[in-house]
């Protein structure tokens, strides 16, 4: 009896184990919301040690058909009007609770100037958080997909994340989100 | 008896962690003489944008020595250190030139305040050798990072395109963890790393993007199953 218990006991373990070691997900695929292929080419060095926290400023969306939409416009916006090779960032979040993947883990994005660019992943809340926080789903799925990027190697595994104001001059996040995220385990001030 | 072979195994479990805690990470570097040394230390864009910066180096008696300092000007350039300031980006360039086996030691960047001076980044550990390495020149990664695995040659950091998957660590070690292993999936003529291939799997055609991963999970799966069957055999058989 207890030698079955035993070996029941270690199968499930397993089978949990191994479910661990699955996708980071759920991302929704380029595909899945019909981006415009990158024509980006440069490649971050991995591990990348640094995550900078961005806002979009622009529309905000709640479902994940109108964020789908949006991730679209902010795309538009990105290549057809400022001429970039693709959406500035690695990835964003939508207030529907989920995570676009933008220019992924390995592209080099364009959303903090050429000193951070190289060596961060940027990922950018869909909204304006001056005045308003984003829902606690959608910031579910941002640490989600850092804890995922730490533990698949992705990002160093004492990866440090700045607000997107600490390295640029400018309001992004929003004041109300920055005060967030200086909460996270991971962010360091300087 | 048991029992007590049991509490001394925990103990052994809990000093390591103990001691892993109280050590400060360092940031290593291994240079060859002739190389330059760049570090990249984030200040913020908004804080200390007004303060001054400097370069140290710790010696091992404990003693401090200020290498070069920002006085007020963004670019600082004393003999082989050289700093820049760039508080618009919110980084502290920092590059020391011509390496000498003699400037092997602990260095940091650090803000200079009234009180107890501000570390930035971590406490960088250099180390330059005297025969050149072959490793790729420095260009805005903060540090040479030599290979994480020691056994494997410096040559192969050029050739990892993909990031190193951790193993999980949910999972009971058996022979099956030795072929995700962090020290095997840096080569990419390793064929048996299997957990990497899930992350190359989205630039295949759609079809191959299906079958590898799949293909693969069951392998592992069935490998760790055989590898727990086989131990809680012998345990109990014992």
């Amino acid at each position: 009896m207890s030698r079955r218990c035993a070996l029941l006991a270690w199968a499930l373990l397993a089978l949990l184990g191994l479910g661990a070691a699955q996708d980071c997900g759920p991302i929704v695929s380029r595909r899945e919301w019909r981006a415009l292929a990158s024509k980006c080419s440069r490649r971050l060095r991995q591990p990348v040690r640094y995550v900078v926290v961005s806002h979009t400023a622009g529309s905000v969306c709640d479902t994940p058909a109108s964020c789908l939409r949006q991730a679209q416009n902010v795309q538009h916006y990105h290549v057809r009007t400022l001429g970039w090779c693709d959406v500035g960032y690695n990835f964003l979040i939508g207030e529907d609770g989920l995570v676009y993947e933008g220019r992924g883990w390995n592209t080099i994005g364009a959303h903090s100037g050429p000193t951070w660019n190289p060596i961060a992943i940027g990922i950018s809340f869909m909204g304006n958080y001056m005045d308003r926080a984003p829902p606690a789903r959608a910031l579910r799925a941002a640490q989600n997909l850092l804890a995922c990027g730490a533990a698949r190697g992705y990002l160093t595994p004492n990866y440090e994340v700045k607000g997107h104001r600490d390295v640029q001059q400018t309001l992004s996040p929003g004041d109300q989100l920055y005060d967030i995220i200086q909460q996270w385990p991971h962010y360091r001030s300087v | 008896m048991r029992k007590a072979r049991l509490w001394g195994l925990l103990w052994m479990l809990f000093v390591p962690e103990i001691q892993a805690a109280t050590k400060l990470f360092e940031e290593k570097c291994t240079l060859a003489e002739g190389q330059t040394l760049t570090v990249s230390c984030p200040t913020n864009t908004n804080m200390y944008s007004n303060s001054q910066k400097a370069w140290q180096r710790l010696k091992d008696n404990g003693e401090v020595q200020t290498l070069a300092i920002t006085e007020g000007s963004s670019q600082v350039q004393k003999g082989k250190y050289f700093l820049e300031d760039i508080p618009s980006e919110g980084m502290l360039q920092v590059r020391m030139t011509n390496l000498q086996v003699e400037d092997s030691g602990l260095y940091r960047c650090v803000i200079l305040g009234p009180s107890d001076p501000i570390i930035l980044f971590y406490p960088v550990r250099l180390v330059v050798t005297k025969n050149s390495l072959g490793t790729p020149d420095s260009d805005e990664y903060p540090c040479q990072i030599s290979v994480q695995n020691p056994t494997l040659p410096p040559v192969t950091t050029k050739l990892r395109p993909r990031p190193r998957p951790r193993p999980v660590t949910q999972l009971v070690p058996t022979s099956a963890d030795r072929l995700s292993s962090p020290g095997l999936t840096v080569t990419p003529t390793n064929v048996t790393h299997i957990t990497s291939i899930h992350v190359n799997s989205r630039a295949q055609a759609p079809g191959i993007s299906i079958i590898i991963p799949a293909a693969c999970g069951l392998l592992s799966k069935t490998l760790v199953f055989i590898g727990l069957f086989a131990v809680t055999q012998r345990s109990f058989a014992s």
